[in-house]
């Protein structure tokens, strides 16, 4: 016993190294399991790691929280002892929905995405580790789906803690009353379905970016300037042009208008937000997503029940043709990593 | 009866393998059309810097195209995983992930050779004993000195059990201990794995490889065992030491037999190239005899690799 414990380490490593020769190599469990993605899932777990830090990712998820949390501390205006909780998370949803589009799933989002993506491939090019990396019997294709996997898992994370938090700041700053969560449920829900959606596309873009350019700098300014292009530049844009926007078709190149038809998809699908002309209107102004047209019948007087969606596109459409652009960048990323020639 | 496939006896075969850079005008030609034949054992690439060296080793390990040709590891096409699982690569000044440990990295690279975590670890502790690094397993590579960063690689290279070990210019950068240390550890892994080792500095080559290929200008100059090529360039000058060396160098200096005569200054030998090597065999004993002289030595140095490469390049050069 105690010649046992007076093994040093070195002894412990020959005698594991025995075991390790002895071993003997029993058939793989599942070859799906063990060959597709154990390789991939290494790879995974190293990126994960590389843009995961506890610190990084509260001063993210701060900046993120930044705009609703002012937003939510203006009040609606409305006694919320009065109303139900369905009509409580309907008012603390509409107080949200601007700062969460624009700002919280908008710039900062996808500008944090950007960031965190973009060096991932071109600065490992760079510095010359993808050299070792390329080195090892795992295909490119692998190393760039665990890169991929990698920025994804770290959105979902993101962007599920900031909503969780947008959601219970909105509830106690607003109503104050804890069970007007629950209520608010289908609209968090919404945003993670739409934060997935921006997450796949800008994951997407970044690496398809960092695979295509020698410095991350490159790819991360090429991010911004989607992201400038796609929620501020087109919203000027629409605004000039006028009419000449629906004449002209511009709204083929508006991404900003694709992605607010996209957040509507997820909002009527998941009945998050009924239909009011408080939010469309000037949802519709930044997105072109909805006609300015009053929807309030003049002969009348009535509310017929909210703007009218401009329908350049169906909204479904809109989804599909992004997650296509999605998948042909991941695409185009992966054969740019492969065609790539890594320079000793 | 079935016919068996005859298996290669080259760990590293090429055929006309070939690397443009660039296309049209502007087109490089970095490699061109080179064969190579690598047997088990250490193998030697050689060639000075920009000789195509690197272009090769990148083609042959997946990191870049290749143009024209083909290029096999143990009868697997280069670059393929199937190949990359047999081989074990070193880049020159190859980069670490510097926030991470040497057993961290090593266990990484193990996985990514398809070993699970607890097999990793293992083997990333007997290869870190193996180098001499076990003490420093815990500490960052990047506080590692050149010489450690360059045994890290290697065993970063070996952890997988390849089965050919790609080393380009392993010693590179390195002071004389290190390069030493480095050196010994390449001849010493010759019992576990083929290596095929590039470098400039040829008197490394020597002291590691029996087989050599040299390169210049991404061509094949030559490629043989070292033996062969030395037999194949045997020197022409002579060496004479006696008891009476200002002597001999006055009576052979104006002999219609001897090109050039002279007595080296750091030897203090007669260094003589003679027009007629037969008859300065002939006539040395004789002279001997009559100035009643004693002989120290008489021979002719062997050529080393160095000198031979500098003669097959001023030959390359006269043509």
């Amino acid at each position: 016993m105690m010649e046992k414990n007076k093994l040093s380490i070195m002894d412990k490593l020959k005698i594991n190294v025995e075991k390790l020769n002895k071993r003997v190599i029993k058939p793989t469990k599942t070859w799906l399991s063990k060959n597709i993605f154990k390789r991939t899932t290494i790879i995974i777990k190293k990126t994960f790691h590389d843009i995961y830090s506890s610190k990084k990712i509260i001063i993210m998820i701060i900046f993120m929280l930044f705009l609703p949390l002012i937003y939510s501390f203006g009040g609606a205006g409305v006694d919320f002892g009065l109303i139900s909780p369905y009509h409580a998370a309907t008012v603390i949803s509409i107080a949200l929905v601007f700062p969460i589009f624009f700002w919280s799933l908008g710039l900062a989002y996808t500008i944090f995405i950007g960031v965190s993506g973009a060096p991932l491939i071109s600065d490992e090019v760079k510095s010359g580790t993808m050299l070792l990396l390329i080195s090892k019997p795992i295909s490119r294709i692998k190393i760039f789906l665990g890169k991929y996997i990698g920025v994804f898992l770290y959105g979902m994370l993101l962007s599920f803690i900031s909503i969780f938090v947008i959601g219970w700041i909105g509830v106690l700053f607003q109503s104050g009353n804890i069970d007007h969560f629950v209520s608010l449920i289908p609209f968090l829900t919404a945003l993670y379905l739409y934060s997935l959606f921006i997450l796949f596309l800008f994951t997407s873009i970044t690496l398809a970016l960092s695979s295509i350019f020698e410095k991350s700098r490159n790819a991360s300014l090429g991010i911004l300037l989607i992201v400038i292009f796609s929620y501020l530049a087109f919203m000027i844009i629409r605004q000039i042009a006028g009419e000449n926007y629906a004449m002209f078709q511009l709204y083929h190149f508006d991404l900003g208008y694709h992605l607010g038809n996209v957040f509507i998809l997820f909002i009527e699908s998941l009945d998050a937000i009924p239909p009011s002309t408080s939010w469309q209107l000037l949802f519709g102004m930044l997105t072109g997503v909805y006609s300015t047209d009053s929807p309030i019948d003049p002969d009348q007087n009535i509310n017929l029940g909210g703007y009218e969606k401009t329908n350049y596109y169906l909204p479904i459409s809109s989804l599909l043709i992004w997650l296509l652009i999605a998948i042909l960048l991941l695409a185009y990323g992966i054969i740019s990593l492969k065609k790539r020639e890594i320079s000793v | 009866m079935s016919i068996k496939k005859e298996k290669s006896p080259f760990e590293i075969w090429s055929h006309e393998l070939t690397k443009i850079y660039g296309k049209g005008k502007e087109a490089l030609e970095a490699v061109s059309e080179i064969d190579l034949r690598v047997k088990p054992g250490i193998h030697g690439f050689l060639g000075p810097n920009g000789a195509g060296k690197t272009t090769t080793i990148s083609m042959l390990v997946g990191a870049i195209s290749i143009t024209k040709g083909t290029a096999k590891v143990r009868e697997n096409k280069a670059g393929t995983v199937k190949a990359k699982q047999i081989i074990g690569f070193l880049p020159q000044d190859p980069v670490f992930y510097a926030d991470m440990s040497g057993e961290e990295y090593l266990i990484y690279m193990g996985q990514l050779g398809g070993l699970q975590k607890q097999e990793a670890r293992i083997k990333a502790q007997e290869l870190l004993d193996y180098f001499d690094l076990f003490e420093f397993r815990k500490k960052e590579i990047g506080t590692y000195s050149g010489g450690m960063k360059q045994k890290v690689g290697i065993a970063g290279a070996l952890i997988h059990d390849p089965k050919v070990l790609i080393l380009d210019e392993p010693t590179a950068n390195l002071d004389p201990l290190g390069r030493a240390d480095v050196i010994k550890k390449i001849i010493s892994l010759s019992d576990r794995v083929s290596v095929f080792v590039s470098s400039h500095i040829l008197s490394e080559i020597e002291q590691m490889c029996e087989d050599v290929t040299m390169i210049d200008q991404g061509k094949i100059v030559i490629s043989d065992t070292i033996r062969n090529i030395k037999k194949g360039y045997i020197s022409n000058l002579f060496i004479l030491d006696t008891n009476m060396n200002e002597k001999f160098l006055k009576q052979l200096k104006d002999k219609e037999y001897v090109t050039t005569i002279r007595i080296d200054e750091i030897d203090g030998k007669i260094h003589i190239i003679p027009k007629n090597s037969d008859k300065l065999r002939e006539i040395l004993p004789q002279m001997l005899v009559k100035n009643k002289a004693i002989l120290y030595s008489f021979h002719q140095p062997e050529l080393s690799l160095q000198d031979i490469f500098m003669e097959i390049m001023s030959k390359k050069e006269g043509t």
